[in-house]
C-alpha cells in the first residue's frame, strides 16, 4: 500500500504518463546506459578471439560464444531499432513518401540479404573491422521486420484518438512522443521477435566470413556461436556441435521466456480495443 | 433560453462549403447559421449528409474550402467510441489536455479531479480504459473534454453505442453539466428524441446543406412520455423522412 502511495506521488512529481516505481525509473534511467556498456564490453571481449580456442566441448567456451554472438545480434538489433523508428514515423506521416518508399522498402527486403555479404565484407575489411561487416548483416536483416511491423501498426491507430490527440494540441515531436510510440509499443515487440529469430539464423553464416573473402581463412572468422557450430561440423566435433546446439536452443528459449514474453505481456497495455 | 437573433454569437458559419478533392462532390454547401454563447445545439441528419465534415470544421480538424467560418479557438470534443489514449489512467487521460498546455501541476489536479468528480468517476483515477464500461469511458471522455476549459464542447454521437439506461443517465450529466458550466454545446446525434431531449434548437443536415432549424422551446425536463415531447418529435420526424 505503501509503495503504491509512493509510486503515485512520484508519478505526480514527475507528471509520468502512468505510475511507477521507484525501482523501475531507477531500472528505466540505468537500463540504456547498462545495455550500451554491456554492448560495447561484449564487442571488445569478442575482437580478435580464435574461432576455437579449445578442442574439446568445454561449457565455458560455448558460454563464451554465445555471449559473443550475443554482443553482435544486441548491436545489430540497437541500429536497426534507431533507424526503423524515424523511417515508420516518416511514412506513416506522409501519403506521398508511403507510396513511395512503401513499394521500395518490399524490393529490398525481398533481395537476399546475404546477397550483399561479400560487398559488406570487402567494405569492412577495408577498415580492418570485420565485425563492422558481421553487425551490419544482423543490421539489414532485423530492420525490415521492425519496419514492416511499425508501419502496419501505425496505421492501427483509430483516426478519433488522432483527432483527440491534434484537438488537445499535440503536434511534431509531442505526437510523435505521446501517441505514435507508445501505439507503436505492440508491434514494435512483436516486429522485434521477428527480427531476432532472423537475426538468429543470420548468424550462423554471418560470423563464417572466410568462406566469402577471396582467398580466405579461418583465421577471418569471427568467434561466435555460429563458427563455432560450423568449425565443430567441419572437423568433426560432433560432441562440440551436439552441445552448442543445445545450448543455443536453451538460451534462446530463455531469451523468449524472460525478455519477449514479458514485453508482449507489457504490450498489452497499449493496445487499442 | 439562448437564441440566434443574440448578438453574443460565437460559432457563425456563412455560405461555407467543404470539398476534400478539387473537382470532386461536395462534403458541405453553402452553410449558414450561427450559435449563441451558452447554446445547447443538436445537429441531426441522415448517414454520410455532412453532420462530421460540419462538426470537424467547428474543431478545427478540417478548414472549409470556401465562405467564412467564426469559431473561438479553445474549442474541445468528444468522440464517438472515447477515444481515450490506452496506456494513460483515468486521471492521466483527464488531465491530457492541462499536462500539454503545461499548466503547474497544483492546477491541474485540482481541475482534473473536479471535472472526473462532476462525472462521477471519483475512485475511478487509476483504472486504465480497458477496465471501463463504455459508459465510464465515455465520461472519461467528458470530463477530459471539458478540463480544458472549452469555449465550445463538441459531442460527436458520444451516446450511440450505449445501452438505453445508461444514455438516459449520461444524458442528465449532460444537462447538468451545461447548466454548471454555462459552456457552449454542439452535439451530433442520429436520434431525434435525444436531439428534442437535449437541444435548445436542432440542425437537419441532409445532402451536405442545412435543411431546417427547429427551436425546441419545451421545458426542461423533458420527458419522452409527455405529449408535448411526442408532438414535437413527431414534427421533427415529418420533415426528417419527407422525400
Amino acid at each position: 500500500m505503501e509503495s503504491r502511495r509512493r509510486s503515485r506521488r512520484l508519478s505526480r512529481k514527475f507528471g509520468l504518463s502512468y505510475p511507477v516505481s521507484f525501482g523501475e525509473r531507477v531500472y528505466s534511467f540505468l537500463a540504456p546506459i547498462l545495455a550500451v556498456a554491456v554492448i560495447l564490453i561484449a564487442l571488445k571481449y569478442v575482437s580478435g578471439l580464435p574461432v576455437v580456442s579449445a578442442s574439446g566441448a568445454s561449457p565455458y567456451l560455448i558460454g563464451r560464444a554465445i555471449a559473443a554472438t550475443l554482443g553482435r545480434l544486441l548491436v545489430g538489433y540497437a541500429l536497426a531499432f534507431v533507424v526503423s523508428i524515424p523511417l515508420a514515423v516518416w511514412v506513416n506521416d506522409n501519403p506521398l513518401i508511403e507510396r513511395l518508399l512503401l513499394p521500395l522498402f518490399d524490393v529490398i527486403q525481398s533481395v537476399p540479404v546475404l546477397a550483399f555479404f561479400p560487398i559488406i565484407i570487402i567494405f569492412f575489411i577495408g577498415f580492418g573491422f570485420l565485425n563492422g561487416a558481421a553487425v551490419f548483416i544482423i543490421f539489414l536483416s532485423m530492420l525490415w521486420n521492425i519496419v514492416f511491423n511499425l508501419v502496419g501498426g501505425l496505421r492501427e491507430i483509430p483516426d478519433d484518438l488522432k483527432s483527440a490527440a491534434k484537438i488537445f494540441g499535440l503536434k511534431g515531436f509531442a505526437f510523435v512522443r505521446r501517441l505514435l510510440l507508445p501505439a507503436a509499443v505492440p508491434y514494435l515487440v512483436t516486429g522485434s521477435i521477428l527480427a531476432w529469430a532472423q537475426g538468429w539464423n543470420i548468424i550462423i553464416v554471418a560470423e563464417v566470413l572466410h568462406t566469402y573473402i577471396p582467398h580466405g581463412t579461418t583465421s577471418q572468422d569471427l568467434f561466435g556461436v555460429g563458427s563455432l557450430l560450423v568449425r565443430a561440423t567441419s572437423s568433426g566435433q560432433n560432441g562440440l556441435f551436439i552441445l552448442t546446439i543445445f545450448s543455443l536452443v536453451g538460451f534462446i528459449a530463455f531469451f523468449n521466456l524472460f525478455v519477449w514474453q514479458k514485453l508482449l505481456r507489457y504490450a498489452e497495455r497499449f493496445k487499442f480495443e | 433560453m439562448p437564441n440566434d437573433s443574440n448578438s453574443n454569437k460565437i460559432i457563425s458559419f456563412d455560405g461555407v462549403s467543404k470539398v476534400y478533392e478539387p473537382g470532386g462532390e461536395p462534403a458541405l454547401r453553402g452553410v449558414s447559421f450561427s450559435v449563441t454563447a451558452g447554446e445547447f445545439v443538436c445537429i441531426i441528419g441522415p448517414s454520410g449528409g455532412g453532420k462530421s465534415t460540419l462538426l470537424k470544421i467547428i474543431a478545427g480538424l478540417e478548414s472549409a474550402s470556401s465562405g467564412s467560418v467564426f469559431k473561438p479557438d479553445n474549442v474541445s470534443m468528444v468522440f464517438q467510441a472515447g477515444a481515450l489514449f490506452p496506456w494513460l489512467n483515468v486521471f492521466e487521460n483527464v488531465a491530457l489536455g492541462l499536462r500539454l498546455k503545461r499548466f503547474p501541476e497544483t492546477k491541474i489536479r485540482a481541475q482534473s479531479l473536479a471535472y472526473i468528480e462532476m462525472m462521477k468517476l471519483g475512485g475511478m483515477e487509476e483504472k486504465y480504459p480497458r477496465e471501463l464500461s463504455g459508459g465510464q469511458s465515455q465520461r472519461v471522455g467528458i470530463a477530459r473534454a471539458l478540463t480544458v476549459d472549452p469555449a465550445v464542447l463538441l459531442l460527436d454521437e458520444p451516446f450511440s453505442a450505449l445501452d438505453p439506461q445508461t444514455t438516459e443517465e449520461l444524458h442528465e450529466d449532460v444537462i447538468k453539466v451545461w447548466r454548471e458550466t454555462k459552456k457552449t454545446i454542439v452535439m451530433v446525434s442520429h436520434l431525434i428524441e435525444e436531439a428534442v431531449s437535449l437541444a435548445d434548437r436542432i440542425f437537419l443536415i441532409r445532402n451536405y446543406a442545412l435543411e431546417n432549424i427547429f427551436p425546441v422551446t419545451l421545458p426542461r425536463p423533458r420527458r419522452e412520455n409527455e405529449e408535448k415531447f411526442a408532438h414535437e418529435v413527431l414534427l421533427i420526424r415529418k420533415k426528417f423522412f419527407k422525400k
